[in-house]
């Protein structure tokens, strides 16, 4: 073998590791992040919730619906359901607490973090619709009236995005509002709580 | 005398093509966007602070005048004996003092950026005001439907070319008739009043709202 083949056959050689590493490298940049825009993630989870003006702790059922516009940027919607029998602590009188709460918000969010694991920020205005006892001290049985009632939510959390269908979420919420239609003061549904668990996702466009 | 003219016909020439020219024009923008307001300071006696909820959608005409179309939900309680609640609709006009943060020409990695702005407008106003207890022959409230001028300064926060975050805070004066509330301490008595005519009672408002651009309706990016 002359020295010209040895030199052409280290240039081929040479091609072909430059090809071999760029390939793995693009295919790994593209798919090692989930999280991009037109992804759409859902999830529903139990969120015990702390009713601090009302010194109550319940059983929230929490489901959202998040969808990202951008590399940052996404619109969520989620609603929390006061579980049927919920209560799990509780200690103050009927007249001061809903017997059922239904809270409904839709908002955006703001992702920091690279690639799989985010830091997730979320701001949503909405709606507590609450079932008060009325006149509780001249009526038996105690009539109960719904209301709707102005509320907004802050909520801060992690995910991390660990498959192509998957992500694991954990989130703390705090909200606000009152009551108003009530016999007495108004009643505060400040409020703090926690959500974790397995959410779902799926990239509605194809890059 | 008619080279100055020359002159200053290629120069407004020049303008209208460098006008004509852009690439980015943001007239025409359409935002959608979800708000959260507090009520504070309002003319009603004994009542508190209020809080509320409302959307909005934002169209905008020229680099320095954007339009906001609003409705709110806003609740309040007049002491303990009685609360309020307010509909407002309605629209505001937005100016942009400082118009030349053109984040539209930005070719570098965008930078998140504060936009102020002077804003006023118009609304119309329902308000209902309803006793804590009700009388036994019934629910007891009085109701008005209302206009309403605002005023006041805000600023965007713009995260990202499509994404803003905006804090306003603004006066608004009710115009027309309005309702009073005589409330009894000692013997619990509560009762309405409606004034008719021209009375101007108001109240701050200080909101914030989150908006996306959702479509460019007119005045389309060349390319």
């Amino acid at each position: 073998m002359g020295i010209h083949q040895k030199i052409i056959g280290l240039f081929l050689l040479a091609s072909t590791l430059v090809y071999s590493q760029e390939k793995p490298w693009s295919h790994w940049s593209i798919q090692s992040s989930y999280f991009q825009p037109s992804l759409l993630r859902a999830s529903a989870t139990i969120a015990p919730t702390r009713f601090y003006s009302q010194q109550a702790t319940v059983a929230l059922i929490n489901g959202f619906v998040e969808y990202v516009l951008e590399n940052r940027i996404s619109v969520r919607g989620e609603g929390n359901i006061m579980a049927p029998n919920g209560k799990l602590l509780y200690t103050n009188s009927p007249e001061k607490f809903p017997r059922n709460f239904t809270s409904i918000y839709a908002g955006f969010g703001y992702h920091l973090g690279k690639r799989n694991w985010k830091l997730d920020l979320h701001a949503e205005p909405g709606i507590a619709i609450s079932e008060m006892a009325q006149q509780p001290f001249l009526i038996v049985p105690v009539a109960y009236q719904w209301s709707i009632s102005p509320s907004y939510m802050l909520k801060g959390g992690t995910s991390f995005y660990f498959s192509k269908y998957c992500h694991f979420f954990a989130e703390i919420n705090y909200s606000n509002g009152w009551i108003r239609k009530t016999p007495l003061t108004s009643v505060s549904i400040a409020q703090y709580g926690i959500s974790a668990g397995l959410g779902f996702h799926v990239l509605t466009k194809k890059n | 005398m008619q080279r100055i003219f020359l002159v200053l016909i290629l120069i407004g020439v020049l303008q209208a093509n460098a006008q004509d020219n852009r690439r980015y024009n943001p007239a025409g923008m359409l935002s959608l966007g979800g708000r959260t307001t507090v009520s504070l300071f309002n003319d009603h006696e004994n009542e508190m602070t209020g809080s509320g909820v409302g959307g909005q959608f934002r169209l905008r005409f020229s680099d320095a005048v954007n339009t906001d179309w609003f409705f709110d939900y806003i609740t309040s309680d007049i002491l303990n004996y009685a609360h309020r609640t307010d509909y407002h609709i309605g629209w505001s006009v937005l100016f942009y003092p400082i118009n030349n943060l053109d984040y539209f020409r930005q070719k570098e990695e965008f930078k998140p950026k504060f936009r102020p702005y002077i804003l006023a407008g118009h609304c119309f106003d329902y308000s209902k005001i309803e006793a804590k207890v009700s009388p036994l022959d019934g629910p007891m409230s009085a109701e008005r439907w209302s206009s309403a001028v605002q005023a006041g300064l805000g600023t965007h926060l713009e995260l990202s070319p499509r994404f803003d975050i905006s804090l306003t805070g603004q006066y608004m004066i009710h115009l027309g008739n309005h309702i009073e509330t005589e409330y009894d301490f000692t013997t619990g008595a509560l009762s309405f009043h409606e004034h008719k005519g021209a009375s101007l009672a108001g109240h701050v408002l200080v909101t914030l709202s989150l908006n996306y651009k959702i479509a460019k309706l007119w005045g389309f990016t060349r390319r």
